[in-house]
């Protein structure tokens, strides 16, 4: 009986984990701006994830550990490849078909260019951040860095942004329809 | 705390929720009175919203594309027409609930941009319904800060605004006079013609139910609709959809 138990414990894990793929694909490609790196690297998440069920002891922590699973992935990935790379570009033209419009594509393409200019650890944070909806300690908790140093990667991030997107426009920004995709 | 004293680094901990509710109220405070912190604070926000927006579309991860092939082959033609009417009315209050974001919805805290950004290119009047479905301390104080928020910038901007809070579940208990620390801030807010309020019936029954006793709301709160009853039919008449 105790092994069913298991067994379908683990099955409910592992579907779980599979739910939560495509929100790590889009973390993944938030800091790598690349469709089948980004695949990759969730593939490779829930793969450690599910290998490493048994180290995940509370359910409740599930989106950070999975997380920190990614992140570790996404770090192993830059020091193989090394600090210096160079992305590939961003998205062709195919890719932006589901967008509304070619202003709203232009809004994507600013922003997500001057996110690509930011240094990594700041572009991780904010994604992590403003994308992710994570809290700082749960950042902190991913990233395995002190609190104080994801809001100061956090602020400065925002402040980089702030930058280079307020002067995009007022007009464009007035028409800019809020969405959010969770 | 004066005006200076609001760095960037503190209203970033704001617009985040970081602060204790002392000093989150304090900021709130300031905001209303001050347009030059408004404005920083919208910037902030909009910084954020940007980039949450940059990645709300991505290119499909081959995973997906393989799983709805997978699932378009193996179901496509399993799907029996009988169903298909049962599946088109629950579909109807699904997508409501999980994806109101389809129908001009912002979440709460992204009023302040919102707003800011259409009181200044037009006059017409807006709808807004504001949903407030739990009784959490941070959720109820976020979303009645919006609230006054969203009534001063429209009074300064002389733009009509129609708003309806609706509340369900552990919401209701907001409007309830013997249980609600907000009653005397709500009902200042109810002062104003064009805000009215609602208690979903349903919620008001159970609530009774599990309680064993008469359910009384602050005078002015409209209790005889259920949430579902309010909300849909306001989201296809195109009113702008905010959750606490």
């Amino acid at each position: 009986m105790k092994i069913v138990k298991n067994i379908l414990a683990a099955y409910s894990l592992k579907s779980e984990f599979a739910e939560r793929r495509n929100k790590l694909y889009r973390i993944a490609y938030s800091w790598c701006h690349d469709a089948a790196l980004a695949d990759d690297l969730a593939q490779e998440a829930i793969y450690k994830a599910i290998k490493n069920a048994a180290k995940l002891r509370d359910v409740g922590t599930m989106d950070s550990w999975l997380y920190r699973i990614l992140f570790n992935c996404w770090q192993d990935y830059l020091r193989v490849k090394g600090r210096n790379v160079e992305f590939v570009e961003m998205h062709d033209d195919a890719q932006l078909e589901h967008t509304e419009s070619y202003q709203q594509s232009q809004i994507v393409d600013r922003v997500r260019a001057s996110i690509e200019q930011l240094p990594m650890p700041l572009r991780e944070v904010v994604t992590l951040a403003d994308f992710a909806g994570f809290s700082y300690a749960e950042i902190a908790e991913i990233i395995d860095v002190p609190v104080g140093t994801v809001m100061s990667r956090l602020f400065r991030a925002r402040k980089n942004l702030k930058h280079q997107l307020l002067d995009f426009g007022s007009d464009e920004l007035v028409e800019f329809k809020l969405r959010r995709v969770k | 705390m004066s005006i200076d004293e609001m760095t960037e680094d503190k209203l970033n901990l704001f617009i985040d929720k970081q602060l204790d509710t002392d000093e989150m109220n304090e900021i709130h405070q300031a905001l209303l009175d001050d347009k030059v912190l408004r404005e920083r604070v919208c910037q902030l926000k909009a910084v954020r919203e940007l980039v949450g927006y940059a990645y709300s579309e991505v290119p499909p991860s081959r995973y997906e594309v393989t799983k709805q092939r997978n699932f378009n082959a193996i179901y496509t033609k399993a799907i029996a027409a009988s169903v298909t009417l049962v599946v088109g009315v629950l579909l109807g209050w699904a997508s409501y609930q999980y994806s109101p974001n389809a129908i001009n919805a912002v979440s709460a805290e992204n009023t302040f941009q919102y707003v800011a950004n259409h009181v200044t290119v037009d006059h017409l009047q807006r709808k807004i319904i504001l949903h407030i479905d739990s009784g959490d301390v941070q959720v109820v104080n976020a979303a009645l800060n919006e609230v006054e928020y969203l009534l001063a910038t429209y009074r300064n901007a002389k733009a009509p605004l129609k708003l309806d809070v609706v509340t369900n579940k552990t919401g209701i208990n907001i409007l309830r006079p013997e249980m609600s620390p907000y009653i005397n801030r709500i009902q200042q807010i109810a002062s104003n013609d064009n805000v009215s309020f609602f208690a979903c019936k349903r919620s008001i029954d159970k609530a009774r139910k599990k309680e064993g006793v008469e359910i009384v709301m602050m005078p002015g709160v409209v209790t005889d609709k259920t949430a579902k009853d309010i909300i849909p039919g306001r989201l296809q008449e195109g009113w702008v959809y905010i959750k606490a």
